[in-house]
């Protein structure tokens, strides 16, 4: 039966080919898919290693924090070690594509190609080169993650609140001593509606939910928690650059989880204190002067 | 086998009584079953359950949905031969040639059939049908996403469509593969002739299609509110939207542990003579590993929806903080579940693909032993990830690293994959048919899914893409590129098998490259918003997003548009496609070498595995993968 119902099986072998041909010839085509499949390779991870220097701080914003600079580095860094890697691939199925020889025969198969059922070499090399790349992206992640879990003696202290569908900040009353010896004194506990950060000062965050889980994300910080009800997530940072940007929600948090922002912003000691002292005069606050206008 | 070519089983007369009930019984039978059980059962919760002031109402919903998935699967005859037994009689054997499908030419389709080929080709109208509506919703979803401050629709029908789309697309990818061609292909490839359990593979597919309607049913009740995800305690928040919604996922669950044990049981003993663990197709291996993924994910999913189902009708309080209990909870036992799940539907179209490449390079599976090898590897890996969805929650930070390292660890087995699949088109003939089109694009695809994978996989950079576009492009990349677009290789690749006509390559290769721009527009689009920081789920966004989601919604359409143009090319090839030969492929494993219409027990003939099926490019001994009939004989003992 399997003869029957065969129709058009090539028996003829790639051994059978190479008797036909001048000796040699394979090798030399060999030698010819080796080397275009190495332009293409080279000419891709250069410019996958191009792409992931240059583009990736255009494509990101501009931090406010080393946590966030943190994130578009190792964006940074693991593209330019994957694109090696992701450009063999791709050289070689774009080198097989160009070198496909039987558009116009499409109706029939083409002789088979050449038995290689596995190279030892080539597997072994994969798994080496493969293993390494793991090994040296866990010990960035791992070194990037454990620089971040310093805690200050000494930090501001920032409860957020989330709830359907708006984040509140409260400044408890306290007296942060900085690292220079000078402190930055909140006298009386202060409720706001925008975040407004000093800079250089070390900032403790306190979050927690009121009602579902949502996503703390304050997005140029490079940080991120959830607020769940009846947990303190703690979230650290030392803003370091001025300048303002959006904490969003990234957690689905029900009907208006889109609307769920709050301006945000990093601003100098001084423009801190006027602000917190607003609040202490028993105003709920709102932006402070610098960022009116921010979006 | 004892049946002949002048006789086959299929052509025998059935007497008039037989198969009993499921003469009577067919999809409509099973509609009215439904419906009516569904009916019975609302009227008793109206009367009974109804003036519970805390959970009437859910307790109304779960009871119509008990009613209707019950009687949809007694009425379509699910439950016959289970039934007959209890009662003292038994099948017999006409009972059981009309149950395969006897007689009744193309009306079968449209019942309980317990022919493995029917159950395949069922699976797959069901898959198009729930990639239709899946990407319906996801047209709704970029038709939202156009402009900054759309008001196409109201926040909650946004939500709800969200959340439905997810569970649609995963519910539809789960099965693309492991449904039609995991049924239909499979036990061939391995000379069987059916699954092992024939009846348990027809009540796999009648009973997901049974749960198809509670999903829609959450647009009616209020809509899901949170995600396909379903976070609690938001969810415990939502109304009986949430009740349709789980029996849903409960029904499935049903339905996927049935197929996984089938498949299972079906490659450890109805292998032909000769098929040994080393002679087996990749994909028969891929179908395994993923079934029995599946097996080891799924219970997760069962228990997870299960308590969600008793906090809303009985007052539990598993997910509810305020009353002791624990979104955590949800989320840890949902990604147990859902990490493995993504590798449930991966490595079956995985497996697919690489019969592709093989085929159409012309040469063997390059490193067989180690595609094997990587799959297991990534199904071992899979179950010890999950918490890589849970970085930014707050639950367990001492965990961060130990999770960073499992989830980078799986980039290796990964690896493998992509190692296989260019040593298979490394110097090979590459024969540029449809199905290597798409074999092409998966490659494309699924290194930028994988690449992008590892910057999530980084604690760090996890803490600013966490929740926001760029973890929708990611899935996007490796789900429907990776995975649906390998699926749709196979599909290709097996479609004048499955059909009996030739697919419309013509056409086809229109709708390919429709699709491959598309999907690029889209889903590079969201990378960008993802590296701005826009977050995920959100119905409305900041005009800073505007230009990157206009171009996205764009390519969306683009991409729709490719998957209707392939859509047409397959019904129209199907209806009247020219009449395909047993193997037009020339391809070597053993659905290609039995007859096209395939007969109902596959071959008429014995069949003896003498070689694995990739003996492209070698010594005629060598290529030959099985024999036929007394020659066989010869070979027999051998191997097995």
């Amino acid at each position: 039966m399997s003869s029957n119902h065969n129709h058009g099986i090539h028996h003829a072998t790639y051994e059978s080919i190479d008797e036909e041909v001048a000796p040699g010839l394979h090798k030399q085509l060999h030698r010819q898919y080796v080397r275009g499949t190495i332009y293409v390779w080279f000419l891709l991870t250069v410019g996958g290693v191009l792409a992931g220097i240059y583009l990736t701080p255009i494509f990101m914003p501009h931090m406010n924090s080393p946590e966030g600079r943190a994130a578009v580095e190792t964006v940074r860094v693991f593209t330019v070690a994957a694109a090696p890697v992701a450009a063999l691939v791709c050289a070689v199925a774009i080198y097989s594509l160009i070198n496909s020889r039987h558009r116009s025969h499409l109706d029939t198969p083409p002789v088979d190609g050449p038995p290689l059922r596995g190279n030892a070499l080539a597997s072994g090399a994969w798994l080496v080169v493969s293993t390494l790349l793991v090994v040296f992206l866990l010990t960035w992640g791992l070194a990037e993650w454990s620089s971040q879990q310093v805690v200050h003696a000494d930090a501001l202290q920032v409860n957020v609140t989330g709830q359907q569908w708006l984040w509140t900040y409260s400044y408890p009353a306290q007296t942060v001593i900085l690292p220079g010896g000078k402190t930055l004194s909140i006298p009386k506990a202060v409720d706001a509606t925008t975040l407004n950060l000093p800079i250089d000062v070390p900032v403790q965050f306190n979050v927690t939910s009121e009602d579902v889980t949502h996503g703390f994300y304050p997005t140029q910080l490079g940080i991120q928690g959830d607020a769940n009800p009846g947990v303190n997530d703690v979230l650290r940072t030392t803003p370091d650059r001025l300048g303002k940007f959006v904490v969003r929600c990234s957690q689905i948090c029900g009907l208006y989880h889109a609307y769920m922002y709050t301006q945000a912003a990093v601003v100098p000691d001084s423009t801190f204190t006027a602000w917190i002292a607003q609040g202490s005069a028993g105003q709920v606050l709102t932006s402070a002067k610098t960022t009116r206008g921010a979006r | 086998m004892t049946t002949t070519a002048e006789h086959r089983l299929e052509d025998t007369v059935l007497g008039s009584t037989a198969g009993r009930f499921y003469r009577h019984q067919n999809f409509g039978t099973g509609l009215a079953g439904g419906i009516g059980l569904g009916f019975l059962l609302w009227l008793l919760g109206e009367y009974t359950v109804n003036n519970n002031p805390n959970f009437g109402t859910d307790m109304v919903v779960a009871l119509t949905m008990l009613g209707w998935v019950i009687g949809f699967n007694l009425g379509i005859g699910t439950f016959n031969a289970v039934l007959h037994w209890i009662l003292g009689h038994d099948q017999t054997k006409e009972d059981e040639l009309y149950a395969a499908g006897v007689g009744q030419g193309k009306s079968r389709y449209w019942k309980y059939c317990t022919d493995h080929k029917v159950v395949g080709t069922q699976y797959l109208i069901l898959v198009f049908v729930l990639f239709f509506i899946g990407g319906t919703l996801a047209m709704m979803i970029r038709t939202q996403l156009l402009t900054p401050n759309s008001t196409f629709l109201s926040p909650q029908t946004y939500n709800a469509i969200v959340s439905i789309h997810g569970m649609t697309m995963i519910i539809a990818t789960i099965i693309m593969v492991s449904g039609p061609f995991a049924n239909f292909i499979m036990p061939i490839m391995i000379g069987a002739k059916d699954m092992a359990f024939p009846r348990l593979n027809a009540m796999s597919i009648w009973v997901v299609v049974s749960a198809v309607p509670p999903l829609m049913a959450t647009f009616f009740v209020g809509g899901v509110n949170a995600g396909w995800t379903t976070y609690a305690p938001l969810s415990t928040q939502d109304g009986p939207a949430m009740v349709c919604f789980a029996f849903t996922i409960i029904t499935f669950v049903a339905s996927v542990t049935v197929a996984g044990i089938n498949t299972l049981i079906t490659v450890l003993t109805m292998r032909a003579p000769g098929m040994t663990f080393s002679r087996m197709p990749v994909f028969v291996w891929a179908s395994v590993i993923g079934g029995a993924l599946g097996l080891y994910a799924m219970p997760a999913f069962l228990l997870d929806m299960t308590m969600m189902v008793v906090d809303h009708t009985t007052g539990t309080s598993f997910f509810v903080a305020a009353q002791g209990g624990s979104g955590w909870l949800w989320e840890n036992v949902f990604w147990i579940m859902g990490h493995p799940e993504v590798y449930v539907i991966l490595i079956p179209p995985v497996g697919a693909l690489m019969e592709v490449l093989s085929t159409f390079s012309r040469k063997p599976v390059f490193a067989y032993k180690m595609i094997i090898g990587a799959m297991i590897g990534i199904a071992g890996l899979s179950i010890m990830v999950w918490a890589h969805h849970m970085f930014t929650t707050g639950w367990a930070p001492d965990l961060a690293g130990p999770f960073m390292l499992t989830t980078e660890l799986i980039s290796i087995p990964t690896g493998i994959v992509f190692l296989c699949a260019i040593g298979t088109m490394w110097r090979g003939s590459n024969w540029v048919r449809l199905p290597m089109y798409f074999g092409f694009l998966f490659v494309w695809n699924f290194i930028i899914g994988g690449v992008t994978g590892i910057y999530l996989s980084d604690v760090p950079a996890d803490d600013y893409f966490h929740g926001n576009m760029f973890v929708t492009a990611h899935f996007h990349y490796t789900l429907l590129g990776g995975a649906m677009i390998a699926g749709t290789a196979g599909l290709c690749y097996w479609f004048p098998k499955v059909t009996g006509r030739m697919l419309d390559e013509k056409t086809g290769r229109w709708a390919f490259w429709t699709i491959a721009i598309g999907f690029q527009i889209t889903y590079l689009s969201q990378f960008y918003e993802g590296f701005k920081g826009m977050p995920r789920r959100v119905a409305n966004y900041d005009p800073i997003f505007a230009p990157e989601n206009l171009i996205s919604s764009i390519g969306a359409y683009i991409l729709m548009a490719g998957w209707i143009v392939l859509l047409y090319a397959i019904v129209s090839s199907w209806r009247s496609g020219p009449i395909a030969p047993a193997n037009p492929w020339s391809a070597k494993s053993l659905e290609w070498q039995t007859l096209t219409p395939v007969p109902l027990e596959n071959f008429l003939e014995d069949v003896t595995v003498v070689n694995d099926p990739y003996g492209y490019g070698q010594s005629a001994e060598l290529q030959v993968h099985a024999v036929f009939g007394s020659t066989g004989a010869a070979h027999h003992g051998e191997g097995h």
